[in-house]
């Protein structure tokens, strides 16, 4: 027994050193990030150009040398928007792949069924695709966010629109699921500060492809401004039926609906639809030199044009990278998120905004900006509204 | 009969065919994961059995097709969480999520009596949109479509929150349904739920009440669904009205039909396949090369050729008579 003891005890000690000094995923010469996406789930269209960019952030640090010497390793999941395999991925990402830190896992039932399993066991818990506020309040050591719910920019940018159009009878067409009541939750919050009611709202089913009785409604109740909480298909649907039937209503869509396929499958109807966005998307047009190279780079390395998904990937990344280099040479979960807790980086060739973290506040930015649809693209129109 | 034929050789050959390949995969996903990571699969493969003995009983068993499983899931998921939310213990709680899933069972099964084969089929579905609809609108009970976080499983004093207390309490469920499978298969009930399958005519000229016994069917098997709910809401720690959408529905009959719908095993082979496998094919994904191993959905090409494998090869199931 004695000589046992004698054997296991230092052995024990070593083990608690070893464990002790080792952070995990941090090694001699590389750093392991995990992520969980949806690759080939519903919202697959999003996870693979997120992927991308992340990866493509994490190649251009490492051809500049690393991080403090150490390469970037992306190690990705693919959950398809499951969050059984969401729980069975962190787990193993956790284990096996001994990650330092989550980024940008995808989908709200994958995120919420796999944040507490991720700060249990002390990784931190990054820019999560999910507009879900317990991604970042009530404050906690480990979780950070750069997208705010849907609720503070809709909030922004009905007030902007009503105040700058004078519009009388503000109306909403919504999704009816969480994402639609957050953005009706927002449109609610702008008018009352304004002492307007919401004058007419309706709801559709996800996928429904025909609005006209919607429509109908809305204009029934004649409405001046209908802010759309709908996706891409939707969008182009609704402000199609409204011109056909010949109502040019002003009409603003979510950040949801920002994205290049809204124009690209809508054409001619869409024109002068207004939109909420928070990054601009890559046009390879007028592009200034910077973007127009990294989006060069971009399609060489993935055979395909980079969207504003690709950007919020790049853009996560990118904060990964500024907040690891900031933690200096001896990369521990505190220094980094000491870091990130004081982090502040300026726009940058996207158009992104300011991100600025502090002690209090683990979200990073709280603004978006109006956008319209002029000759086929996206135009910003405004700065980001406070 | 065939079917109870069946019934006794899977019980023979089946049932220690499929612990022996389990406690074969598990020990290999130990081996090559880590026990927290194999264990947390295991509390998953076992549910899902449980869930999955459900589906055999109401499609395998006595020949309905259902297509509203995943919406039983969710009425057990729903009552265990919000009275697991209001402090109510698990031991009180448990049979409530289950007499809730069997409740909905007998809702659903109500149209049987008026319509057979696929037009039955339709009203489970619809069955399940409606279960779907009323957790997104009834928001003051169930949080709507944003969902709420679930605590651990508590019973009494200890809290199943890792990933081994979660696999035990799965085994243990497991077991308990997997027993009370046996009795019901090999008693008179089971005999006229295979006779139902076989022959409904036949089966009321020989006496069998066929109302009542697929109206059983899908009680029991609704409250087998509803125990298979509640463990999840806890493994899962967070529920929201799309998660026991449709796909859910699909995914389990998948399970029960690879797993073999006809022999109780099936339904572990089907966990473990629906379960396991995917993250079986994911660490093979990650031996190809790398720009193989990055193509978007690879992982679900490669699980759907399997599947598609499988099927030709044990067109009866993985525990069906070869």
């Amino acid at each position: 027994m004695k000589l046992i003891r004698r054997i296991l005890a230092p052995l024990a000690l070593a083990v608690a050193g070893v464990a002790g000094a080792q952070v995990p995923g941090v090694g001699e010469r590389e750093i392991v990030v995990g992520s969980i996406q949806d690759l080939s789930g519903p919202i697959a269209l999003l996870g693979v150009p997120v992927r991308d960019g992340m990866q493509m952030r994490f190649d251009d640090a490492n051809a500049a040398g690393g991080v403090h010497g150490r390469k970037l390793r992306l190690v990705v999941e693919d959950a398809g928007y499951d969050p059984k395999k969401g729980v069975l991925a962190a787990r193993k990402l956790i284990q096996r792949d001994k990650v330092f830190a989550f980024l940008a896992d995808l989908g709200t039932p994958v995120v919420m069924a796999t944040m507490p399993l991720i700060v249990d066991a002390g990784r931190p818990h990054l820019f999560p695709f999910s507009p879900h506020e317990s991604t970042y309040a009530p404050r906690h050591p480990l979780k950070f966010q750069m997208f705010a719910p849907y609720q503070d920019y809709m909030d922004a940018a009905t007030r902007h629109m009503v105040q700058t159009h004078g519009y009388r009878k503000s109306c909403l067409l919504y999704q009816d699921d969480d994402y639609g009541l957050e953005v009706m939750k927002g449109v609610e919050a702008g008018l009352a500060k304004l002492k307007q009611p919401l004058a007419e709202k309706t709801s559709y089913k996800r996928g429904a492809t025909d609005f006209s009785s919607q429509i109908a409604r809305l204009r029934g109740a004649g409405c001046d401004f209908v802010v759309l909480a709908t996706v891409v298909r939707e969008t182009v649907a609704a402000v199609a039926e409204a011109r056909r039937t010949g109502w040019n209503v002003d009409m603003l869509v979510t950040a949801s609906g920002y994205s290049a396929q809204t124009h690209e499958l809508g054409g001619k109807a869409v024109e002068g639809l207004y939109g909420v966005t928070v990054l601009p998307h890559p046009y390879e047009a007028g592009a200034n030199g910077q973007l127009a190279d990294w989006i060069r780079r971009y399609r060489e390395r993935f055979g395909a044009a980079p969207n504003v998904w690709s950007v919020m990937g790049y853009g996560v990344a990118d904060l990964f990278v500024k907040a690891a280099e900031k933690a200096g040479r001896d990369l521990t979960v505190e220094r980094f998120t000491a870091a990130l807790e004081s982090l502040h980086t300026p726009r940058d060739f996207f158009g992104s905004p300011e991100y600025r973290f502090s002690r209090d506040d683990h979200l990073g930015n709280r603004y978006g900006r109006i956008a319209q649809i002029k000759d086929g693209r996206w135009v910003i129109l405004t700065d980001y509204l406070k | 009969m065939s079917g109870s034929g069946g019934m006794r050789g899977s019980r023979r050959a089946g049932v220690p065919a499929a612990a022996v390949a389990i406690t074969v995969l598990a020990c290999l996903a130990v081996w090559a994961l880590g026990a927290d990571y194999a264990l947390a699969q295991a509390a998953f493969v076992t549910t899902w059995a449980i869930a999955g003995l459900g589906v055999i009983v109401v499609v395998g068993q006595c020949g309905q097709v259902s297509l509203g499983q995943g919406a039983l899931l969710g009425l057990g998921a729903y009552a265990q969480a919000l009275l697991a939310l209001r402090g109510v213990p698990a031991p009180l709680s448990l049979p409530v999520a289950v007499a809730l899933g069997a409740a909905g069972g007998w809702l659903a099964s109500l149209p049987a009596r008026r319509l057979g084969g696929l037009y039955f089929a339709m009203s489970t579905l619809a069955f399940a949109l409606i279960v779907e609809e009323a957790l997104v609108r009834w928001e003051s009970v169930t949080h709507g479509a944003a969902g709420f976080a679930v605590p651990p499983l508590a019973l009494g004093g200890w809290v199943a929150d890792t990933s081994l207390a979660q696999a035990l309490v799965g085994g243990v469920a497991l077991a308990l349904a997997w027993l009370a499978c046996r009795r019901w298969v090999a008693s008179r009930l089971g005999r006229a739920w295979r006779a139902v399958r076989e022959d409904e005519v036949a089966a009321a000229a020989a006496g069998i009440d066929v109302a009542r016994a697929k109206t059983l069917a899908f009680v029991l098997g609704g409250g087998l669904s509803g125990l298979a709910g509640a463990l999840y809401a806890h493994w899962i720690g967070f529920v929201s009205p799309e998660q026991f959408g449709l796909m859910l529905s699909f995914e389990l009959l998948m399970l029960a039909f690879i797993g073999g719908a006809q022999h109780l095993a099936g339904a572990l082979w089907g966990a473990l396949v629906v379960v396991a496998l995917p993250q079986g094919v994911s660490l093979a994904v990650e031996r190809l090369p790398p720009g193989l191993a990055g193509a978007a959905g690879i992982e679900t090409a490669l699980f759907g050729a399997v599947l598609v494998i499988i099927v030709l090869l044990r067109p009866g199931g993985l525990a069906g008579s070869r």
